[in-house]
């Protein structure tokens, strides 16, 4: 699915990755932990193409193809999803047009008809309902005046709505009570199907009582320095990110 | 002087009725004035060379023509064509305390009701509205009774279809309490020259919906103007949209004359290649506890000019005023052009008033936001710029003319490039 090889990337001539490397295989969920600063969302932003964040090294396969080499939206339309830790507002593009042209997109990629209106609207419908949000929601401007934990909510419904090969959830837990954790766990869980593969990006271990991983990762400085299955989470938990040194110990607290 | 000032002044000279001591001091007045000079600020960005030599021509023969339709919209439909209204007006079935009729078929009382608007709320100072005062012999008062609510829209269309000189005048009367809507539309697209101005007086606790559409393209060169006086308490809500054409100038000016008057006007225009469109508006505040909100936003096109002159003038009187300008421009290409002023005059010390101007590009993170979901580049491009001013058009009152100008905006937008 995903094969990241020795990855290096900077954000302003700053180097923020330096040599990661991962192996995400079909249907495997992957947790990336690790304290403020150590790379997680440029991971994610290096991964979806984002305009700034430039690589230097590595590679990244993904599904047989260089995903370095495509622009963000072949990226999309070839079936990789990132759940924004602060999705943009934007006023005066609704919900439902917003979603139904990024539906269609893809669906084109595949070969697949466009859907009419009325086909949408009752995806649209469905998926809103998943994850817990009025149906109004679908009216309003794309994340419009939306809450902390609405906005993820739409992210995620997003991510039904698309059926991406792979999702990175860029802290989707953030800034969330437990109800809002929960639906937003259900909407993923939702979508485990044994091919699907997910990388959860998180702070806390606690999203991840909800979103059960296969393994776990510990991100410090640009790179992987630790890898274990679902108690590695736990561990860090309870003792944080001692173990990395003094340095990580001082910015935690 | 221009050859075609004098001349329209030469041709409207002879117009003997009621409203002849209004025209003749409209007369003297442009007479004195002349034309405006190169280097005149009203006219600074919008030069009137291809006006100034123009040859008077009269329409002879005019074709029954319809505007275009609104469905589901429910409205008295009067249509100027080439500058002649061409609807029987006592064929309306009107509610009792409406009048709609042309100037030379009103009653002494009307007459006497049309005087009080005619030429009474449009400043004194534009050339072209003295020549509308001058000129237009066809004209329409409207007139709602004193507490009189009237659910059908009004739609006054102004429709050009030869190369013509036409002078249309709207007086519109809301008698206290009253309620009216008010669509004036202008289109055509063929060289011609007209001038079309409105005039509303809102009574005390009257409330107008309007609309004005300058839809006009091409090489139709259209001036035109609405004015509006309001009463105590009274409410305006206006939506103006603007396409441009190689001379399309629309003046809008609300004139609080009661206090807590309330007013909201919103504008869009859209701008295709090397069109011209012209907006001023004038908000003066001489009342207290009166606010006004407008909002303008444009969309500019490879080589089109859009000029935006948003004043407020807060008189002295005029304390706890509320009054908030904002105009916001995006450009698609390097050669558009926006001439963005905003004035404020404020003459009272307990007012509140904010001004925005801004010309933008594309949102870098918005447009991500959208690549990321597998949108093109280019499909991403044209739905947030139309994002932009579609927020407006979301905010008209009447689902109906929503629905028909989305449509209509859009289709014009997908037509224009992205450079």
């Amino acid at each position: 699915m995903l094969k990241i090889n020795n990855l290096h990337a900077s954000v302003e001539d700053k180097t923020i990755i330096k040599g990661l490397d991962l192996e995400v295989k079909p249907g495997e969920v992957h947790a990336i932990m690790g304290p403020n600063g150590a790379g997680k969302s440029t991971l994610g932003y290096v991964l979806s193409g984002r305009e700034g964040y430039e690589v230097s090294e590595g590679t990244v396969d993904f599904n047989g193809a260089d995903l370095l080499d495509m622009e963000v939206e072949e990226r999309a339309q070839a079936g990789l999803f990132l759940a924004f830790q602060y999705p943009v507002e934007i006023p005066g593009v609704s919900n439902m047009e917003f979603m139904k042209e990024s539906v269609n997109a893809i669906r084109q990629q595949r070969d697949l008809d466009p859907l009419t209106a009325a086909e949408f609207l009752k995806k649209a419908k469905e998926a809103c309902k998943q994850v817990q949000l009025p149906l109004e929601f679908l009216k309003r401007g794309v994340n419009e005046g939306f809450s902390g934990g609405e906005k993820k909510r739409n992210e995620i419904m997003q991510m039904i709505l698309l059926e991406p090969t792979l999702a990175i959830l860029d802290e989707s837990d953030s800034g969330l009570d437990v109800d809002a954790l929960q639906v937003v766990a259900d909407g993923v869980n939702s979508q485990r199907d044994g091919k699907r593969s997910f990388i959860v990006v998180t702070h806390y271990q606690r999203l991840l009582d909800y979103i059960k991983p296969d393994f776990v990762h510990i991100l410090a400085d640009g790179k992987i320095v630790k890898s274990g299955d679902a108690s590695l989470a736990h561990e860090v938990e309870k003792s944080g990110y001692s173990f990395l040194g003094k340095k990580y110990e001082e910015a935690e607290a | 002087m221009s050859q075609w000032l004098t001349q329209v002044i030469a041709n409207a000279s002879a117009t003997p009725d009621f409203l002849a001591p209004v025209r003749q001091q409209a007369l003297s007045t442009l007479q004195q004035n002349g034309w405006p000079g190169r280097r005149s600020e009203s006219w600074r960005f919008t030069p009137l060379t291809s006006v100034e030599q123009r040859e008077v021509k009269l329409a002879t023969d005019i074709a029954i023509q319809q505007a275009s339709d609104i469905a589901g919209l429910e409205a008295y439909e009067l249509v100027f064509v080439d500058g002649k209204l061409t609807t029987d007006c006592s064929a309306l079935s009107l509610p009792e305390g409406v009048t709609i009729a042309p100037f030379d078929k009103l009653s002494q009382d009307q007459q006497q009701q049309a005087a009080e608007v005619f030429g009474q709320i449009k400043p004194q100072h534009h050339v072209f509205g003295l020549v509308n005062d001058v000129a237009s012999e066809q004209g329409l008062f409207i007139d709602v009774a004193d507490g009189v609510a009237l659910d059908k829209t009004i739609r006054i269309a102004n429709l050009i279809t030869q190369d013509v000189d036409a002078h249309t005048r709207v007086a519109v009367r809301l008698g206290e309490g009253a309620s009216a809507k008010v669509l004036e539309q202008a289109e055509g697209n063929v060289a011609s020259m007209s001038t079309a101005f409105a005039e509303y007086a809102i009574g005390h606790n009257a409330h107008l919906e309007h609309y004005r559409f300058a839809l006009m393209t091409g090489q139709a060169k259209q001036i035109g103007g609405s004015h509006f006086g309001l009463g105590n308490g009274s409410t305006l809500n206006s939506t103006v949209v603007g396409f441009g054409s190689e001379l399309s100038r629309l003046d809008m000016d609300i004139i609080h004359r009661g206090e807590h008057a309330d007013a909201k006007m919103n504008a869009v225009y859209l701008l295709a290649e090397g069109e011209l469109f012209d907006l001023h508006t004038n908000i003066e505040h001489s009342t207290p506890n009166c606010t006004t909100e407008e909002n303008a936003r444009g969309i500019i096109g490879d080589n089109a000019r859009a000029v935006f002159n948003g004043r407020i003038h807060i008189h002295r009187d005029a304390q706890k005023t509320l009054a908030e300008l904002n105009n916001r421009n995006l450009l698609l290409s390097r050669r558009g052009l926006i001439n963005s002023k905003p004035e404020l005059e404020i003459y009272a010390d307990d007012v509140k008033c904010a001004h925005g101007c801004t010309v933008a590009e594309i949102d870098d993170e918005a447009l991500y936001y959208l690549l990321s979901r597998g949108i093109t580049r280019s499909k991403a491009l044209v739905i947030l710029n139309f994002g932009f001013i579609q927020e407006l058009v979301n905010q008209i009152p009447n689902a109906s003319i929503r629905e028909w100008l989305l449509p209509l905006l859009s289709d014009r937008f997908s037509r224009m490039e992205v450079k």
